[in-house]
């Protein structure tokens, strides 16, 4: 395989001015012109790029380009040329890079994060016919915040940089930089930016994932989640307001949702006369953020829905999308204006207090004192032979309110095994929510799909009024029958996964997680 | 991948030239660009401090029994890397034979690196041999530098009669004017009079130009050592035409 570039760090003594002279004693070198140029990453909100292994930089120097880097060995793996800032996948031309950002990132937008800017001493080192063979580029790197507003030196490196075909030399050198004991950086120049700005790749995640100790206070390792939550939701709110993309609001609310959640189903631990009024603040929360999130679902699915349509007629959906483009203009309006309100932000304002109260040293709620294991494999059994009952009783002729109910409940146990999962042996619990997950997918589907059949047609007579062509009505009610004819599927399928579900290995594996405060 | 053939059946009407400062011109854009070396008079390689040596030789590179890759040497510029030349090339016309498809042989051996690469310049060899008929069926554009003479553009037609006779379409044929000499009576006459009867003549010219005898000197391109003369500023037109024709 080919050599890969290799950043340094100098060691103590020896900085690059010195660096340059010991080379100089035994290579051939020639020094190019000072070049100064600027760098600056991107990333989703939630660190895709990262995640899936990369590093994504816009350059800016004698030619712009975007390119993905492989951060672990500082390959360029797909360039393009470009001065625009990036934001969705889509936005960028049909290429390479596209082709990989797309599935990484989906409907997330790439936001800058920090920029780096370089000063570059690049010394050639030369054959015997004075062709470049090997790179040795010394830097001087210094990082800016997006606003500007934090900046600094960060510690200078030296990149030893291969040339095709020239692998020898390149070994050469890279003995003689480990002789002079120059340190292989173990971190990217990017992340050291980001350590300059007090960021870290991955500090933003949605996932529920607590460290809890099993015999703590049950209050006490409820409000831990809580706060948790109430951090991921805050985080949140700067990107719904300004609608960066539409997973901002949809992480807001599914942290709403889950602290919801925490608050019913981690039972009796807390004075239920202090929760009440958070319990209506967080649903007056969910009900708010409701309608901007049912337009971003329509049109995050509107390209689907175009294509499931006969070629021919599929243009003349169009309309509702224009349709949906105001009307979710309108709701992400209403709802900015409710998160500038003075009653959102007393909200977080007074939850953060309450949950940084310090907790009572005897607490009137049952549950309070209980060590939280064995409150979990309580609650879980609950909430899991609930399930069982109640996904047995459904018939293929009852009622979907049936389906509905159940799904209610099964979030329910999903968030609670999602909670509480570090108390569990890893692959069984993952597997049981994994379990859970894909029976949560079909009854999902099957609600989801009836909604927006329904919605639909709402906004097929709302359309009407507002003057939309028939063409569209036509291809929308063509449309309703295709997302109803899912729906149906979805309700066939659901007795076959139940079954699975509720499986024999399955209860096994409920026993013997959540039975073991018996 | 964009495959640029640079041709003429003469030698010595800047070819080579032309070859070397077009893939440096685009791999100053940006692009990852290629260039081949074909002929074994190793010129292009010359012009870039690169060894004239591919190991195990045309016969073992054109039998596929080497990955071009593995013999790909970088240049001295970003983005821009050669394969180069060997002594051997001499005898690439008897390895071509032995191939399954003789004439599409070396499109077969570029293929991999086609996502390498975004353009690939192929500096050929003057005459018409098999491994002009491999680089006219490899190549998406046809760079052919004329000399503003009558036995030059007679050469033209031998090429175009060639193409014709064995059917190799869909080449975009990109003539242009070389090593003009402006004090000369007859290139005047000729530049005159080509354009009206061939449409697909490139409109940017490359004057006989002592900067491009230079490159010899400074083995680079000329853009690389002197990017405000007359010679490099005509390359970049050169290079503008040719995006233009083939649509980028």
């Amino acid at each position: 395989m080919a050599p890969q570039s290799i950043s340094y760090l100098l060691p103590d003594g020896l900085d690059l001015d010195g660096l340059r002279h010991q080379l100089a004693e035994s290579n051939s070198l020639r020094e190019e012109a000072l070049s100064k140029a600027g760098q600056t990453f991107f990333d989703s909100f939630d660190w895709r790029v990262w995640q899936a292994g990369g590093e994504l930089v816009q350059e800016r120097d004698e030619i712009n380009r975007i390119c993905w880097v492989d951060r672990r060995s500082g390959e360029y793996l797909e360039c393009e040329l470009s001065d625009a800032i990036p934001g969705f996948s889509g936005e960028l031309p049909a290429g390479p890079l596209r082709e990989r950002l797309t599935p990484v990132l989906e409907m997330r937008a790439l936001l800058p994060l920090v920029t780096i800017t370089q000063q570059r001493r690049t010394l050639r080192v030369l054959d015997d016919e004075e062709k470049t063979v090997v790179r040795v580029v010394l830097q001087e790197n210094r990082f800016t915040s997006i606003d500007g507003k934090l900046s600094g030196e960060l510690e200078g490196r030296v990149l030893l940089k291969p040339l095709k075909g020239y692998d020898d030399h390149f070994e050469a050198l890279h003995a003689q930089l480990e002789k002079l004991q120059l340190i292989p950086a173990e971190r990217t120049l990017y992340e050291d930016a980001l350590a300059g700005i007090g960021r870290k790749p991955g500090d933003y995640s949605p996932k529920l994932n607590y460290m809890l100790d099993p015999d703590a206070r049950a209050d006490a390792t409820a409000k831990k989640i809580m706060l948790s939550l109430l951090d991921t939701l805050e985080a949140n709110v700067d990107g719904t307001k300004a609608n960066l993309d539409s997973e901002f609001l949809h992480d807001l609310r599914v942290a709403t949702r889950r602290t919801r959640s925490a608050m019913t189903q981690i039972k009796s631990v807390f004075d239920p006369r202090e929760l009440a009024p958070f319990k209506d603040g967080f649903g007056w929360l969910g009900k708010v953020t409701g309608p901007t999130r049912d337009m971003d679902v329509y049109l995050l699915q509107f390209p689907e829905y175009r294509a499931s349509l006969p070629a021919p007629i599929q243009a003349d959906l169009d309309p509702f999308h224009d349709f949906l483009v105001k009307h979710h203009e309108e709701a992400q309006k209403t709802l900015v204006k409710k998160i500038n309100s003075p009653h959102f932000r007393k909200l977080m304002k007074s939850w953060r207090a309450w949950l940084n109260q310090p907790l009572p040293k005897k607490p009137k709620a049952p549950n309070a004192l209980r060590p939280i294991a064995e409150l979990s494999d309580q609650r879980i059994r609950k909430l899991y032979l609930k399930v069982i009952k109640d996904g047995e009783a459904i018939k293929p002729d009852s009622k979907p309110e049936l389906l509905h109910n159940l799904r209610k409940d099964c979030k329910k146990l999903r968030y609670m095994m999602e909670f509480f999962q570090s108390l569990y042996p890893k692959p069984e619990i993952r597997s049981l929510i994994k379990e859970m997950k894909t029976l949560l997918d079909n009854l999902g589907e099957f609600q989801d799909l009836q909604v927006q059949a329904e919605s639909l047609e709402t906004f097929g007579k709302q359309m009407m009024k507002e003057g939309a062509p028939a063409s569209a009505l036509m291809a929308m009610g063509i449309l309703v029958g295709k997302l109803l004819e899912r729906q149906a599927r979805a309700r066939e399928e659901f007795a076959g996964l139940f079954e699975a579900f509720s499986s024999t290995p399955n209860r096994q594996a409920f026993q013997k997680l959540f039975y073991g405060s018996l | 991948m964009h495959i640029i053939g640079v041709y003429n059946i003469k030698g010595g009407v800047g070819k080579t030239a032309t070859a070397v400062n077009l893939a440096y011109l685009a791999a100053k854009q940006g692009y990852r660009t290629l260039i081949w070396d074909l002929d074994p008079q190793a010129a292009a390689t010359f012009y870039f401090r690169i060894k004239p040596k591919v190991k195990g030789g045309s016969k073992k590179l054109v039998a596929g029994k080497i990955d071009l890759d593995e013999v790909v040497k970088a240049t001295d510029f970003e983005n821009l890397d050669m394969l180069p030349a060997d002594f051997s090339y001499r005898n690439m016309d008897l390895r071509l034979e032995d191939a399954k498809k003789p004439t599409k042989q070396l499109l077969k051996l570029l293929r991999p690196l086609s996502q390498a690469y975004d353009y690939v310049f192929l500096d050929c060899p003057p005459s018409i041999s098999l491994v002009s008929e491999n680089i006219f069926r490899a190549a998406e554009g046809l760079l052919l530098p004329l000399i503003p003479t009558t036995l030059s553009l007679r050469t033209y037609q031998q090429l175009l009669d060639f193409l014709e006779g064995h059917r190799i379409t869909g080449l975009e044929l990109m003539p242009f004017f070389s090593m003009v000499d402006r004090r000369k009576r007859m290139h005047l006459d000729v530049m005159r009079e080509l354009p009206d009867e061939r449409e697909e003549l490139l409109k940017a010219q490359i004057p006989y130009a002592s900067d491009v005898e230079k490159m010899g000197i400074h083995r680079m391109p000329v853009e690389a050592f002197a990017p405000h003369s007359f010679a490099a500023s005509a390359y970049q037109a050169l290079w503008m035409d040719v995006q233009k024709r083939l649509g980028k």
